[in-house]
């Protein structure tokens, strides 16, 4: 609808070459309508009993203590016996679990390494347990960084701890650790980088225990029975139920900035953005090539 | 649908509460754009919010002096919105980072790299299109990509509700959005392969090539092939069982192996009928496949006086270099004669083997067979396999006994053929898991760092084991030559980095100095001979040295400001950041040889120092 208005306006300037400078007519469109933007904004006042309940409940909980969820408690305690994959989105409380096993272990005179993918991931892990555990508790490995390595809780690349495993094979010293946490574990995916974390998998010794961490995968269960059977040891799955911690809903925002449902009740597309997207393919000449 | 201004879209949102938000935009220079439009446009009303988020990101820049004259500084401060993609230093995605969970910003313009592992959470995530940028164009968003984006959406503990809005977009693709929300996460995929630094690893550490085989074939790749294999040993095992009752039921006491031997003759008598030669060019041709390999110079055209020297041989095609040095492929049938000796295949060295075969070539001319000979000799060797069939069961037999011996194996032969073929599928299906492993072997082993026979690492292999790089390879060769020991900190900077950088990035034009152009045509020379060696064995090659990268690391390590580099080389922060800071890490692996490369070790340590100071950390 945006659309054909601003064809018209383009006309009317003598401008109707077949794309429009988006760029440039996004700008002049910002410039002219920001002011009054205010005024007729499609705000909570001409929301539909549609668009209400897309919105209901939204809003900030009050505070209340934390109180872990059950798949927390259930990969802690599945813990003790073997190793364990959790599964479960990002931001649901996959940490927790490591911090709270790595806490019962440092309790006893045990020590832990904690693999994370990417260097600053490292860095964010080492700031945050050096805070929960205390500076001498805790050390960091990275390409470029070396702190505190005789620690009893070691931060590190994938790669270095894959590195440490090759060394101690060769006759070097043995990986000094009772727990192993992978976190990011389906980095295993990654093109170039995937093989180390199957190298460390793989070559892990039996004593240690391995925790991995991923997102939701959709072969999780194949993911653990071959963790089982290069390992020879069992290898719990603990995945959140009901996926994400905080309910999700999927929005359409229109040209006209309505906000309605992208979904209807039945999870499809809702008609009336069908009907929309119809029509507007049909006016657009450029569509995306894919390689 | 075009896409709406960032301000306008931001308004939109806040009218239904829906901030803060991450707006996920497909390149950097958008969210950039992005960013300074909608700070332009909106500005923060609240003065108490701007001041707050000056303070902190006052108190932050103690900790981090290199964001301090950040360009979007004032985007921030003023329109409580940002940018966040690759293209920024680790210290500047921090302190966006930690604004944002301090709930001071409205909204973040980020691409959908940074949706994988950095934790920034929102109210409302907001896709334009359901297309991801790669190198070379666009692809759809796969699940997973967009699970990860909408993991985004609702913040534990301060959200009831999470939202993902598609807004609109060039290119939006409602339906594909609302496909990929109800879509199962992608299951995840093995990347194992072999590298030179796990086989030299592993092969130090078990000492033979059998255990290291083992270690590969454990992969999650090889997964399925392993569940394949004890599938077919299971059914090898059950028709040597019902191949022995046969034989037991016959009173024949022979074991399994007479059965199978005698499928394999019959086989071999079956192919060799079957492919004997029938014409001249027939035989020929099968001549050719048999003696026509790299290394070899052979003539073209029935006349044969056109030279050329094998490098590959792919099925019926031959690829070559000409006496002038260009390269030529064409179909073996083309090939009027074959020279005997075998030649190394590197530059200098070809020269000479053409002057050879020029000089004495009429001697050293592969004889070509005959036909008739060629029939002779299949037909011999079919008598012989007949006679042996015939003398397969036991002599002492008596002739009633041979009778129903014979006659119980070729009732069998079903059975024999059976195990033979499963046999052979495994062994298919484990050299596939371990050939990339040997071809890397027999590349290592041409240089030096193991000895294939032995199944041994040498001792120069081992402190190459040691060298945790991408290209431990041509370090490794660059060390051997003591081109490392002859440069200075800047110039070994500049050449580790032309290594590590991203093989089709652009780090700036800045312009290299002579002895560092020598340098490089030097290193270039060995990444030739080691790339003719890994092609020989079917190794794919490397990718090509980065001189962008080595110009810039070159301006770096002799002690140019980063603003400097910056602005010279044109290039993103972020990018610069990396490559130096992956420069820096290979230099300290060197750094690391003290012991057998004292000299390049010491300069390794002294550019590594430069190279990883403020703010490549």
């Amino acid at each position: 609808m945006r659309r054909s208005r601003e064809k018209q306006r383009a006309g009317r300037k003598g401008r109707h070459e077949g794309r429009p400078n988006r760029q440039e007519s996004a700008a002049k469109v910002s410039r002219a309508t920001s002011e009054s933007l205010s005024l007729q904004s499609p705000g909570p006042a001409v929301q539909s009993r549609e668009v209400r309940k897309l919105l209901e409940g939204i809003g900030t909980p009050p505070t209340s203590l934390f109180k872990p969820d059950p798949f927390q408690l259930d990969a802690l305690a599945a813990l003790e016996f073997e190793d364990v994959l959790v599964t479960a989105p990002t931001g649901s409380g996959k940490t927790w679990i490591a911090r709270e096993e790595i806490r019962r272990l440092l309790k006893s005179g045990r020590r832990a390494w904690y693999t994370t993918p990417l260097k600053a991931l490292t860095n964010s892990k080492y700031q945050e347990f050096s805070d929960e555990f205390g500076k001498t508790e805790v050390g960091i490995l990275t390409g470029d960084r070396k702190e505190n390595s005789d620690a009893p809780l070691i931060v590190g690349t994938t790669e270095i701890y894959r590195n440490q495993l090759f060394d101690s094979l060769r006759g070097g010293n043995e990986v000094r650790a009772d727990l192993v946490v992978l976190d990011e574990a389906h980095y295993l995916a990654d093109e170039d980088r995937g093989h180390v974390w199957e190298e460390a998998i793989i070559l892990t010794p039996l004593r240690i225990r391995l925790l991995l961490l991923s997102a939701t995968i959709g072969n999780q269960d194949e993911f653990a029975a071959w963790i089982e059977k290069v390992r020879g040891v069992r290898c719990g799955v603990v995945s959140r139920p009901g996926a994400r911690p905080v309910p999700l809903r999927a929005a359409f925002l229109l040209p006209d900035k309505r906000l309605m449902p992208l979904l209807d009740q039945a999870g499809k597309l809702h008609p009336e953005i069908a009907r929309l997207s119809e029509q507007t393919a049909k006016t657009q000449s450029w569509p995306r090539r894919y390689w | 649908m075009p896409e709406m201004p960032p301000a306008t879209l931001l308004t939109a949102l806040n009218s239904y509460n829906l901030l803060p938000a991450i707006v996920f935009l497909p390149t950097r220079r958008r969210c950039d754009q992005a960013a300074s439009e909608a700070a332009f446009t909106r500005r923060d009303q609240s003065a108490e919010r701007c001041d707050v988020r000056r303070d902190f990101m006052h108190s932050f820049v103690e900790q981090h002096p290199e964001v301090r004259d950040h360009r979007h500084w004032e985007t921030i401060i003023r329109g409580a919105v940002a940018s966040h993609h690759a293209g920024h230093i680790p210290a500047w995605k921090l302190v966006i980072e930690k604004l944002m969970s301090a709930g001071l910003l409205d909204a973040i313009f980020a691409t959908a790299t940074v949706a994988a592992g950095v934790d920034f959470p929102a109210r409302t995530v907001v896709l334009t299109g359901a297309d991801a940028r790669t190198g070379s164009g666009w692809r759809q968003l796969t699940a997973s990509e967009l699970q990860q984006m909408t993991g985004r959406a609702g913040r534990r503990g301060r959200d009831l509700v999470g939202f993902i809005v598609a807004a609109p977009g060039l290119h939006q693709d409602p339906q594909r959005i609302a496909e990929l929300l109800r879509a199962q996460p992608d299951p995840l995929v093995s990347q194992f392969r072999a590298t030179y630094s796990t086989l030299l690893n592993l092969l130090d550490a078990y000492g033979n090539f059998a255990h290291v085989r083992e270690i590969a074939e454990k992969s999650f790749a090889h997964r399925d092939g392993a569940r394949w294999i004890s599938r077919l040993q299971q059914e090898r095992a059950d028709n040597e069982m019902r191949l022995k009752s046969k034989l037991e039921e016959a009173n024949c006491a022979l074991p399994i192996s007479v059965a199978l031997g005698l499928e394999r003759l019959v086989s071999a008598r079956t192919r060799l009928q079957e492919a004997k030669p029938q014409t001249r060019a027939e035989a020929l041709l099968r001549w050719l496949e048999e003696v026509v390999q790299p290394g070899r110079i052979v003539g073209i055209g029935r006349s044969g006086r056109r030279l050329v020297m094998v490098t590959q041989r792919r099925g019926g095609n031959v690829a070559g270099i000409r006496e002038d040095g260009r390269t030529v492929s064409f179909p073996l049938e083309r090939i009027g004669r074959v020279y005997a000796p075998v030649y190394r295949i590197r530059e200098g060295s070809i020269e000479e083997a053409f002057d050879e075969i020029r000089g004495k070539g009429k001697d050293l001319v592969v004889p070509e067979p005959r036909l008739r000979d060629v029939r002779a000799e299949e037909l011999e060797a079919l008598n012989l396999i007949d006679e042996i069939i015939n003398s397969i069961t036991p002599s002492h037999l008596g002739n009633e006994e041979k009778a129903r011996c014979a006659e119980a194996l070729w009732a069998s032969i079903e059975n024999a053929e059976a195990i033979e073929r499963s046999t052979q599928r495994i062994e298919t299906l484990r050299n596939q898991v371990w050939q990339p492993f040997e071809q890397r072997a027999r590349v290592l082993a041409s240089f030096g760092y193991l000895d294939f026979e032995a199944e041994k690492v040498t001792d120069r292999g081992r402190w190459l084991a040691d060298l945790h790089i991408d290209r431990p390879l041509i370090v490794g060769e660059a060390l051997e030559h003591g081109l490392f020991a002859s440069v200075d900190a800047t110039r070994m900077a500049a050449v580790m980095a032309a290594l590590t950088a991203d093989e089709d990035r652009d780090y700036g034009e800045l312009e290299l100095e002579d002895t560092l152009v020598t340098t490089l045509a030097q290193f270039e020379e060995i990444g030739f001979r080691i790339a003719t060696e890994e092609w020989q064995y079917g190794v794919d090659p490397a990718p090509e040295l980065n001189f962008s990268a080595a110009g810039t690391a070159a301006r770096w390590a002799s002690g140019a400001a980063w603003p400097l580099l910056v602005r010279d080389t044109r290039s993103e922060e972020g990018d610069l950041f990396r490559m130096l800071s992956r420069t820096g890490e290979s230099l300290l692996q060197v750094a690391g040889l003290k012991r057998v490369h004292p000299e390049a070790a010491r300069t390794a340590a002294l550019a590594a120092e430069t190279v990883l100071r403020e703010p490549v950390r």
